[in-house]
């Protein structure tokens, strides 16, 4: 790793038999422990939620929670490591990585796997993977990558139509597989990159107008049909309740019947008696709502915004233009799939298949997530570094 | 704070390659949207939490209702007239099914196998219902299979997912046809009746009594509806029992009806159908009744021709037969006992009683009686009212019942205009006073037997002629009452209606010394353990009229079968007191022809029953009187009481 040499960082050979440990002092330890934590809470609705389908013993590889204490074992390996690789490693090679983005992601709509009528992951034997997931960490280092090459700045018009030339492919290949969820993720990405960049408010303003002008030919022509089931269902659930509204309607149950305590961990019966669908996966929050009630997920959302803001520190840290908008991105990447997915199960963004952070089951999500924090600790633990030289 | 915002800055100062981004705005979207996602989660958490968490518990407790058993009914030694049993169906729940079109294939091919029904048939229905967004409903596809087939099926169908045999509870009627107007039968709930049904907690797939005593006596035969409720997953499979009520049978009805005189009569009937003297043609329907004349108990009521009522149950596999009933001109399936017809000289019971009361007649009174009754109208024309025979002899009103003489009772009711008062003192007081008697005796008016669809006849008088006889197809002033008006009704002629349980009830009136009975079916409503719930009474009212007139009109009675024109109903058991009646009236081609009637009662010193015979076609002496001796002869032979 030393032998990378980029900006100044990982010099001579005596820094490197002291490099492993080095920076370690300034590992981001509360980010960590939010996003553990949000694991531990994921495994106990996970548990509770799997009961009306799993039944088996806790050690197994068919144990949903198993599975998933595996797969954060793998991620927080994978975090670890990701920590002591200079993010500038990343950056250097964001365009390939761009790159095998974009052709996982055509890869994908040629032969992918397909569920619920959109085509997501590639089945690779024991595991499934999802290259969206790939593709938006991806993104956000080219995106920092470009900026900071071009000064950190979005304030040029070129500039900033150049930024939204990289994530627009990304994001319209995801839109047509279709995920309309993830395709708002890569611009919300963008959206917070380009602001903290710089952008010239006239820019942007100029450019949300020209956005609401086109959005209802969009809504027309390009709107999957799929999704305006999904959207119109969201407006009136109740029109066939044994139909697509119908896990609408079930999860407006599920949380709203929780009140302010819950009905107890185990005791949710709309997840128990398996009224409540996929309560281990996007509708998690449902669960999490129905059996610990308005006061759990006020301490999840405290979790969460503990999590987020010490990535907006990350930001605020960062040694250059590059790590902050790497870590912005990544700020806006766990905000935005944590916003859509709980807004989806309380009723006030259409189903669209996003997994909660840190909580839902889910390998591809889970690792990605670690990885993610991977790189913000690289850029908390480099900012000092960064700045000697 | 200092956790979540731990500002950095450089003591240094700004170098060339300082991040200059603007974090605040990041913050504020943070905080901005969780801010977003805890207001909606309060709302509905909070505000509208206690209903969110009634509709939790709805979703997923079901209650599930359990029919009871339906009473019985017996006759009055306790003859079961009815049974109940399965109606086996199979049904098919399209959501149940394999998700495979192949596999859902063979279990159409499988059905075909076992129960016969068209593969392609049930695949359609199974679509349709899916495309419609039905496939939660279950989808009959056959009906009333035999216990056999049923059987087979059950036993098929655990490898047949959204297959499944379902029995709901019917009816086999074992009396035999003749009780088939009394009894009714059980069926479906129809759409419109639908959402009464459902306040009274019955559920879709209940039937109901449709007719006769099945639906007069509903809600003492259904029963109380049981429930369990359970507590159900997405699946609908039951996770615990949460309460249950067992189902408490419906209560049981014993008739006063006798079961074996029902039958014979019914049987006579048929056999008497067909006219032997040939004068008149054959009659194509008749009526009886047998009724006790103190308690209004109905021993037998036949309306012929009958039809079997198991034919609702089976209309599936009998569906010509019902085609052929419905549209038979006889009007089958229509209560003769409970339809009026012209009452023809049986009226003349009422009108002795009403001239003996009113003082136009005494006892003694005496007329010579010829061909014809001779009456001037204006301008001296001569109205001719005609008996039904030449008598050329003296009658008394005893005599005049006997021989029914029709200028005796002409004159008792009308008088002549001359030297004869009627009942009152002018033309129209007389057909009022009539009509009111007949009234009085229970006609144009239902009769309250347990029985619907019961038609309360027609009297005429000066008021309702003078109401119906306008318009249309009308002369001006046609709507006066004449003199032949009251002829006609003291005659049970012209307009007089009357329904065979109307005049059984009036023979009633008169045999048990003026007390006006209700004519009941049912004699008691009886749990199932055994205690009576309900006794149905006499429900008797007393007509204003005096023992000593009705035992002249009851001497009469007893001349018209010991001597006069009733003497066919003559028995050697008993005394028999009757009426004949020999109706003329107009077939809708535009013949003439007569109804024939008896109505009697025996004893005649301790009546305890009475009989009254209808035939649409043919003459009371002939056809009506020997009827009603055959039935009084099996009546006090075998009829226990």
């Amino acid at each position: 790793m030393s032998s990378v040499s980029y900006g100044g960082y990982g010099g001579g050979g005596v820094r490197t038999s002291a490099s492993v440990w080095r920076g370690w002092d300034r590992f981001d330890f509360v980010m960590v422990f939010s996003a553990l934590t949000l694991v531990l809470i994921g495994l106990l609705l996970i548990y509770s939620g799997s009961l009306s389908f799993y039944d088996g013993p806790l050690t197994s590889f068919a144990s949903p929670v198993f599975k998933q204490v595996i797969f954060a074992c793998v991620g927080i390996t994978a975090m670890l490591v990701v920590s002591k690789v200079d993010y500038h490693y990343l950056t250097h090679y964001a365009w390939v990585m761009y790159a095998a983005g974009i052709i996982s992601l055509v890869a994908i709509l040629a032969v992918g796997q397909t569920a619920y009528g959109s085509t997501r992951w590639f089945d690779l034997g024991p595991i499934q993977v999802q290259p969206s997931e790939f593709a938006k960490l991806a993104t956000i280092l080219a995106l920092a990558r470009y900026f900071s090459e071009h000064g950190g700045d979005a304030r040029d018009l070129k500039t900033l139509l150049i930024s939204l030339a990289i994530v627009t492919p990304v994001s319209a290949l995801v839109f047509v597989e279709p995920d309309l969820g993830t395709s708002i993720v890569f611009f919300a990405i963008w959206l917070g990159v380009v602001v903290v960049a710089g952008v010239s408010r006239r820019h942007l303003l100029i450019m949300g107008a020209i956005f609401l002008a086109v959005f209802p030919f969009i809504w027309t022509f390009a709107i999957a049909d799929y999704q305006v089931e999904r959207v119109s269902v969201l407006v009136d659930s109740n029109e066939d309740s044994l139909g697509a509204g119908y896990n609408v309607n079930q999860s407006k149950i599920a949380v709203g019947s929780g009140e302010w305590l819950g009905k107890g961990w185990k005791n949710g019966d709309q997840t128990q008696l398996g009224y409540l669908k996929v309560a281990t996966k996007d509708f998690i929050f449902s669960l999490l709502s129905e059996e610990f009630g308005f006061v759990g997920c006020m301490g999840v959302f405290g979790l969460y915004i503990l999590l987020l803001m010490r990535g907006v520190r990350a930001a605020q840290i960062a040694g250059d233009p590059a790590g902050q908008l790497v870590a912005v991105g990544i700020v806006m990447l766990i905000l935005m799939q944590t916003f859509i997915n709980v807004a989806v199960n309380l009723s006030i963004f259409p189903v669209t298949g996003i997994p909660l952070p840190f909580v839902s089951q889910g390998g591809s999500s889970l690792v990605s997530l670690f990885i993610s924090l991977g790189i913000l600790q690289s850029v908390v633990m480099r900012h000092r570094a960064y700045r000697q030289t | 704070m200092s956790i979540l915002d731990e500002g950095f800055r450089a003591p240094g100062g700004s170098s060339r390659n300082r991040p200059h981004g603007n974090l605040r705005v990041l913050r504020i979207a943070v905080l901005g949207m969780f801010l977003v996602l805890g207001i909606r989660l309060g709302q509905m958490q909070i505000v509208d939490g206690a209903s969110y968490a009634e509709r939790s518990r709805e979703n997923h407790i079901v209650q599930r209702n359990i029919l009871p058993t339906r009473g019985l009914i017996t006759d009055r030694n306790g003859e079961l007239l009815v049974e109940n049993v399965g109606v086996y169906s199979a049904t098919i729940l399209p959501e149940a099914l394999p998700e495979s079109e192949a596999a859902r294939y063979l279990i159409y091919l499988k059905l075909q196998e076992v129960i016969g029904v068209s593969p392609l048939e049930v695949k359609v229905r199974v679509d349709d219902a899916i495309e419609a967004g039905r496939d939660y409903i279950a989808i009959k596809i056959a009906d009333n299979l035999p216990k056999a087939k049923a059987l087979e099926l059950d036993e098929a169908s655990v490898e047949m997912p959204g297959v499944s045999l379902s029995i709901t509870p019917g009816r086999r009627y074992v009396g035999g046809p003749e009780f088939s107007h009394i009894l009714g039968y059980i069926g479906p709930q129809f759409a419109e009746d639908a959402a009464r049904l459902k306040g009274l907690n019955y559920q879709l797939n209940e039937p109901i009594g449709k007719d006769g005593l099945e639906s007069r006596y509903e809600s003492d035969l259904r029963g109380t509806v049981g429930f369990t409720a359970v507590e159900q997953d997405a699946f609908g499979h039951q996770i615990a029992a949460l309460q249950s009520r067992d189902p408490v049978p419906g209560d049981s009805l014993k008739l006063a009806l006798d079961a074996g005189l029902q039958r014979y009569v019914g049987q006579l009937l048929e056999d008497s159908l067909a006219d032997s003297s040939g004068t008149w043609g054959d009659a194509k329907v008749a009526a009886v009744v047998v009724m006790d004349p103190n308690t209004g108990e109905v021993l037998a009521m036949n309306s012929i021709p009958t039809y079997d009522n198991n034919i609702y149950s089976e209309i599936k596999n009998r569906g010509s037969e019902y085609d052929q009933l419905i549209t038979d001109k006889r009007d089958i399936l229509l209560n003769k006992a409970l339809s009026p017809a012209a009452p023809g000289s049986t009226f003349k019971l009422i009108t002795s009683a009403a001239g003996l009361e009113e003082g136009s007649i005494s006892p003694n009174t005496s007329r010579f009686v010829g061909c014809l009754l001779e009456i001037k109208g204006e301008n001296d024309v001569l109205y001719e009212y005609p008996d039904w025979r030449c008598h050329n002899q003296q009658f008394d009103v005893r005599s005049a019942i006997a021989w029914s003489s029709n200028v005796f009772m002409y004159l008792t009711a009308g008088g002549d205009l001359t030297t004869t008062r009627g009942l009152g003192g002018d033309v129209e007081s007389s057909g009022a006073i009539l009509a009111t008697w007949a009234r009085r005796f229970g006609l144009n008016k239902p009769t309250g037997i347990d029985l619907d669809g019961e038609n309360a006849g027609r009297i005429p008088d000066p008021g309702w002629k003078k109401r119906t006889y306008v318009g249309a197809g009308f002369n001006p002033g046609e709507n006066e009452w004449f003199i032949g008006d009251t002829y006609n009704t003291a005659v049970g002629q012209g307009d007089v209606l009357a329904t065979p349980i109307q005049i059984a009830r009036m023979t009633a009136a008169v045999a048990n010394g003026g007390k006006l009975v209700t004519p009941h079916l049912v004699n008691q409503v009886i749990a199932p353990d055994g205690t009576v719930v309900r006794t149905i009474g006499s429900g008797a009212q007393a007509i204003n009229v005096s023992p000593a007139v009705l035992q002249v009109v009851r001497e009469g009675m007893w001349g018209s079968v010991n001597y006069g024109a009733g003497s066919r109903a003559a028995i050697p058991q008993a005394i028999v007191a009757g009426k004949t009646g020999t109706a003329e009236f107009y077939k809708p081609n535009g013949a003439k022809s007569q109804h024939a009637w008896f109505t009697g009662f025996a004893p005649y010193e301790k009546p305890e029953v009475v009989v009254t015979v209808y035939f649409d076609i043919g003459v009371g002496g002939d056809k009506a009187a020997p009827v009603a001796a055959k039935i009084l002869q099996y009546y006090f032979e075998n009829v226990k009481r």
